[in-house]
């Protein structure tokens, strides 16, 4: 099956580690020109070094997506970059966290107004262009309960609907936008691998939950992200696409 | 020092430390030149041996200084400490005019045992057996019907005095009345720990666990950090287990190691390890406040500590930033081991068995910063306990739970002893200096386990 994605642009916001580095990685390898940031230098250089072994064009630069005006800037620069964007996945996340009102600031600013404002900043040109193709990533956290109650969870499952208005609002301009929950997922540096040697008990109990019996990889999430940024998912508009090896109990009618 | 590159790690870390020629006064920081003591097995004999239980009962622990409790536990006259060593027990008794005594806690008429281990107050210690009267000063003040011993009372009409020394808020005693004098044995550490100040630190855990291996091998456990890797996964979100500074000295040793970051031998994460996350929060920090990196927050803490501490109430004033955060782990020989940290002291005394070189004692005493103005708290009770009865935390259970079987491969034909390596020097260190008391300095033969 042919992704379609040969030549195209793609802006992958945090894409230098985990789901993100997975995802930048096959859009490079499907032949995108990607533009990634993260927050630190040395991790953009290293991603960047790292992906431009497929032969297109590969772009990073750090930003704090929490500065807007920076941001605002970085998606301005990436654009004129890759001299468009046919692809937008923002997965900027500030992670969990519970006991200070802070964490909402913190998660409201990475994991909703990263995204949000990514997607202002595209949209007019992928209007112009009459086409582009954007993936929210929420969590299965928003779905179930997992941590306590906390932000991470509340703010993640905004842009679960967050994307299925954008992809009424912007259909009739040749852009999709869908959203992907990941259940947990594992490699090293990321918050698993953490949990793993940290809370063994509880990692453990996350292990029987899930029926194969280990965490998903972030190239497992990252395929089927690509997949609904493709031509190849022309017809997946405003859909969920929940990928957790079937992690959640719940039924996904 | 070892290649950390070519360790098992993921990366090579630079850890900021404190300049030497900048502390000169405070706990000295320069490393101490790595003595050579050669790439032997530590034979496992030693550690199971009656014959060598023996020698260090004869050597080393009717010798050295011990240390006996914590001064704070015996403000007033007549308040005592009872603490037992192998077959002996000793009472350390504050005196009328304010300073301690030490006394064998033996009655010497039929050598009932004067009182329980643990602390007290009395006037008198009075035998339960005979009612023979001991005033706080060890001298006997009533023996009943004295007029029916044709040979008087024993010997001055006293216990015998044992040397006994208040340092640093602790006591510390010696079975030995021809102990060196207590300043000499302690060099060089007086001036490396009393920056602590323990006197403002409160109990908040006095346990003893009874625990099924040679003291020796407790010593070892805590004298490396090799294990951290091996039996505390966690710790690796939490100390730098690879960059670690080894320092011996003439008869005690220490290691410095970062804490408040994450080790080289895993990823850095990108969130704040719940451990770190702990340590900011404890040091006044909101994590989620924070906006740099996990590698930086060791050092972020420190400058956080020396900024709000005196506010806080805690003075760290006498100690240096690389102090505000890590783990200077000292060893007094022969088994005393100290975390000592700006906020805490957790250190753990390790005793031998009075019979079974198979068994120990192991006391943990943890002691914290009590800041100003804030009321004391009350004493914690001693509780004590057998090995796997009850949890002591996750990281010292993880210590203790291999040790019984450690014992038990010790007694195999086919493990002649330690096999060391260099991030175990200390564990080298210590057993040369308990060679030096037992076959006498530089005396050990090839065939002397």
């Amino acid at each position: 099956m042919d992704l379609g994605l040969q030549g195209k642009k793609a802006i992958v916001v945090g894409g230098a580690r985990g789901i993100g580095y997975a995802v930048a990685e096959i859009l490079a390898r499907e032949g995108c020109d990607v533009a990634l940031s993260a927050r630190g230098e040395d991790s953009v250089k290293d991603a960047v070094a790292s992906l431009s072994r497929y032969g297109t064009k590969v772009v990073g630069k750090p930003v704090n997506v929490k500065r807007a005006d920076e941001y605002k800037a970085w998606m301005e620069w990436a654009i004129e970059a890759l001299d468009g964007v046919d692809v937008l996945i923002p997965l900027s996340s500030a992670s969990g966290g519970i006991g200070s009102e802070k964490y909402w600031h913190n998660a409201f600013e990475t994991d909703v107004l990263g995204p949000v404002r990514a997607i202002e900043a595209a949209i007019p040109k992928m209007t112009e262009q009459q086409r582009g193709s954007i993936v929210l990533v929420a969590t299965t956290s928003a779905l179930e309960a997992m941590g306590g109650p906390q932000a991470y969870n509340a703010m993640k499952a905004s842009l679960i609907t967050y994307g299925k208005q954008l992809a009424l609002a912007h259909g009739k301009d040749g852009i999709r936008v869908n959203v992907v929950s990941p259940g947990p997922i594992e490699f090293e540096g990321g918050n698993w691998d953490m949990i793993k040697g940290t809370m063994e008990k509880f990692y453990n109990s996350q292990l029987r939950q899930q029926p194969s019996g280990r965490l998903g990889r972030p190239e497992e999430v990252a395929r089927a992200i690509v997949f609904l940024a493709s031509e190849a998912a022309s017809w997946c508009n405003g859909s969920h696409l929940v990928v957790d090896g079937g992690f959640t109990n719940r039924t996904h009618f | 020092m070892w290649d950390t590159a070519r360790m098992d790690v993921k990366r090579v870390v630079d850890v900021i430390r404190v300049d030497p020629a900048a502390c000169t006064d405070g706990t000295p920081v320069e490393k101490a030149p790595d003595p050579d003591l050669g790439t032997d097995v530590i034979p496992a004999e030693r550690y199971y041996s009656q014959e060598f239980m023996k020698l260090e009962w004869e050597r080393v622990w009717s010798k050295v200084w011990l240390l006996g409790g914590r001064a704070d536990d015996i403000p007033n006259p007549g308040d005592y400490i009872c603490t037992d060593i192998g077959k002996e027990s000793v009472l350390i008794v504050r005196q009328h005019d304010g300073s301690i005594r030490c006394f064998p806690n033996v009655c010497l008429h039929r050598g009932n045992r004067l009182r329980p281990e643990g602390i007290g107050n009395a006037e008198q210690f009075r035998c339960m057996y005979h009612h023979w009267t001991y005033g706080l000063d060890g001298k006997i003040e009533r023996l009943p019907d004295l007029c029916t011993f044709q040979q008087g009372g024993p010997p001055g009409m006293t216990l015998p005095s044992l040397p006994c020394v208040e340092w640093n808020s602790f006591v510390w005693y010696s079975l030995n009345p021809q102990v060196e004098p207590f300043d000499d044995y302690i060099a060089p550490l007086k001036e490396h720990l009393e920056p602590y100040h323990p006197e403002r630190m409160a109990w908040s855990r006095d346990v003893t666990v009874e625990w099924d291996c040679n003291w020796k091998a407790s010593v070892d456990a805590f004298n490396e950090t090799y294990h951290v890797q091996g039996i505390h996964p966690q710790l690796l979100w939490y100390l730098d287990d690879v960059n670690v500074q080894i320092d011996c000295y003439e008869k005690h040793n220490r290691y410095l190691i970062p804490f408040a970051t994450v080790s080289p031998r895993v990823a850095m994460p990108s969130q704040i390890p719940p451990a770190i996350d702990e340590i900011m929060r404890n040091a006044g920090m909101d994590p989620a406040e924070y906006e740099g990196r996990v590698g930086d927050i060791r050092r972020d803490v420190q400058l956080f500590k020396r900024k709000h501490g005196a506010a806080q109430g805690k003075d760290y004033s006498a100690l240096n930033d690389d102090q505000l955060t890590d783990d200077y782990h000292y060893m007094i020989f022969p088994n005393v081991a100290l975390n000592v940290h700006a906020d805490d002291i957790m250190m753990f005394r390790q005793r031998p068995h009075a019979t079974d070189p198979n068994k120990m004692l192991y006391d943990v005493w943890v002691f914290e910063l009590v800041p100003q103005g804030e009321e004391w708290p009350e004493r914690v009770k001693q509780r004590r306990f057998k090995h796997g009865d009850r949890s002591i935390g996750q990281v010292l259970d993880q210590d203790a739970y291999n040790l019984p079987t450690v014992q038990l491969g010790m007694k195999s034909d086919s493990f002649p002893g330690l096999w060391i390596g260099e991030q175990e020097l200390r564990i080298r260190h210590f057993h040369k200096v308990l060679d030096d008391y037992i076959y006498g300095p530089g005396g050990k033969g090839p065939d002397d386990i």
